[in-house]
């Protein structure tokens, strides 16, 4: 094992090099999966709010004046 | 033999490949991990030490298969890139620009692990060879098409500009090798053998084809993730995205 | 020339252009002051040793004329683009190629003649033997046509885009490796009094095949670039 780890006096080449290797491939493999939780999350939290809001305007809208000159028909 | 252009149309589609990428990523990864413990195994375990080079040859495992995708990331790239600048396919302008990274990546690993292999072996950890220029030349090439692509406000404009100076790369990289190996021996410089005199013998040549293969399926799995975030952002407004948000996003 | 025909609306492009440069001469000096500037540190940073210098001396004079360039090409079609004369040249019946031929030409004569003009006074500057010193000027005429054209290219890519100064220069870089390598190569071969036709002959080849693809491949960029 130990012989192995000294790589015949080249250590300090080889290992450098697998540690380059399996760092850049393993950034490049998560950082895609990182990004794609943000995007999902972020839409998420958009929409929860684009709900919210409707939900508002509803509960706004539907006791006080039926003719509610801020709502249109597209809006419900 | 008509379902080929049939599956293939319906793989454009990007929910369509959404789901394909998303079943197979894992799958992708999981053979590559697998291929990689095998071949590594052979390459740093039962493979003899070289009778010139001792122990430092094992960089091979990892040098050889990344440059070798260095090259086969950017001939991709410029095929989707061919479909993207004539056709304006969605999906091809996504995988041009998300190989972009990953080609850079595989380049970058290249240069260093070969500076680290030079430097025990010839002496010096950079010279001006033709395969190293180009490989220098090839990786600004890519930052080229990465900056580019970033320049523009609008996506997929800026993908189909980027993918036109992919195009212009293909032409110019086989320029810029020859043209630095006639310069070398005009310039009668230090002339290095990337391989020397010696043939690689059979155990040392099987866990090199190993890993080549696990490379290609790494390739395959990152393309998939990258590709499958991309298409993601590119159709945010898109119901099949916020259906997804709703059930993941959370 | 009829009015609308092909050749009277290159003929109108090319004068508006030169035209345009000559009423802001100010712009042509900036290129060859900087020239001038780039080459006078050469010699602060390198010591006044006359052997060394004009050793160096071909390749500095390329990569500054070449520096130089890359500075002038931003303007190639901003202005254009900023007042709209460069979409109207785009929805023109005469063929775009042909129209940004005569543009990348009036560029090339505005920025690039001015600079091998200075090119013998830089190279005598650092001590470029006679001989070689008209190999230079012979490298630049064939070399600078190819560097403005394959600019043009780039520059068309990124004319939708905002910033680009760096990233031109990204770009630009694996583009002129090979137009380096020969010219270079051409004076540092005259210098050593080896055969120096061979690498001018193949800079000519590439002017040629450059001469008809550049133009195409510039329109063709700015209609990606550009399009609404």
């Amino acid at each position: 094992m130990d012989a192995f780890l000294h790589m015949g006096g080249y250590a300090a080449y080889v290992w450098p090099a697998y540690a380059v290797f399996f760092l850049v491939l393993l950034i490049d493999f998560l950082a895609p999966n990182l990004r794609r939780r943000r995007l999902l999350r972020e839409l998420h939290a958009r929409m929860q709010r684009q709900k919210a809001r409707d939900a508002r305007k509803a509960a706004r809208r539907t006791p006080s004046d039926p003719h509610d000159p801020t709502s249109t028909p597209l809006d419900s | 033999m008509k379902w080929i252009p049939l599956w293939m149309h319906r793989l454009s589609s990007p929910p369509t490949f959404y789901r394909f990428a998303t079943v197979m990523r894992p799958w992708f990864m999981a053979l590559a991990v697998i291929l990689t413990a095998v071949g590594l195994y052979g390459g740093l375990v039962t493979a003899p030490a070289d009778y010139q080079q001792g122990d430092a040859f094992r960089i091979i495992y990892i040098h050889v298969p990344s440059a070798e995708m260095s090259l086969f990331v950017y001939g991709v790239m410029a095929a989707a890139g061919f479909i993207a600048v004539v056709w304006r396919l969605k999906l091809a302008e996504s995988v041009a620009m998300q190989s972009a990274p990953i080609g850079a990546a595989f380049t970058f690993i290249t240069l260093v692990t070969g500076s680290l292999w030079g430097y025990p072996t010839w002496g010096t950890w950079w010279t001006w060879d033709a395969r190293l220029t180009s490989e220098l030349v090839l990786l600004f090439l890519y930052l080229g098409v990465i900056g580019l692509y970033h320049a523009f406000e609008d996506r997929r404009q800026g993908a189909r500009a980027a993918s036109f100076l992919v195009l212009v790369g293909v032409i110019n990289l086989p320029i810029v090798h020859y043209s630095v190996k006639w310069w070398n021996t005009l310039h009668q410089g230090t002339t290095v053998r990337l391989f020397g005199a010696s043939k690689i013998e059979g155990d040392m040549l099987w866990p090199l084809l190993v890993m080549m293969g696990a490379v290609h399926l790494y390739w395959a799995a990152s393309l998939c993730g990258r590709v499958r975030t991309d298409l993601l952002s590119l159709e945010s407004g898109k119901q099949w995205v916020r259906d997804l948000a709703q059930r993941e996003g959370r | 020339m009829r009015p609308g025909s092909l050749s009277a609306a290159c003929a109108a492009v090319l004068r508006r252009d030169l035209l345009l440069a000559w009423r802001r001469r100010g712009d042509i000096a900036l290129p060859v002051l900087y020239a001038l500037i780039v080459t006078t540190l050469f010699p602060f940073a390198l010591g006044p040793n006359d052997d060394l210098l004009a050793r160096v001396a071909g390749g500095v004079v390329l990569v500054t004329v070449l520096l130089a360039m890359l500075l002038a090409f931003d303007a190639l079609f901003r202005p254009d683009l900023e007042d709209g004369s460069l979409e109207q040249l785009m929805l023109a019946p005469q063929p775009l190629a042909l129209m940004l031929g005569m543009k990348i030409l009036a560029h090339w004569l505005s920025t690039a003649l001015p600079l091998i003009v200075i090119a013998p006074m830089l190279a005598s500057m650092l001590h470029l033997p006679a001989h070689a010193n008209a190999v230079l000027i012979l490298a630049l005429l064939v070399a600078t046509p190819l560097l403005s054209l394959l600019g043009a290219v780039l520059v068309a890519l990124t004319a939708g885009t905002r910033r680009s100064g760096m990233l031109l220069a990204l770009m630009l870089l694996p583009l002129c490796v090979p137009v380096v390598i020969f010219a270079a190569g051409a004076v540092s071969a005259a210098q050593q009094g080896l055969p120096w036709i061979a690498p001018i002959a193949w800079l000519g080849a590439a002017l040629a095949l450059l001469l008809i693809l550049a133009p195409l491949a510039c329109a063709a960029a700015l209609r990606i670039a550009v399009d609404a």
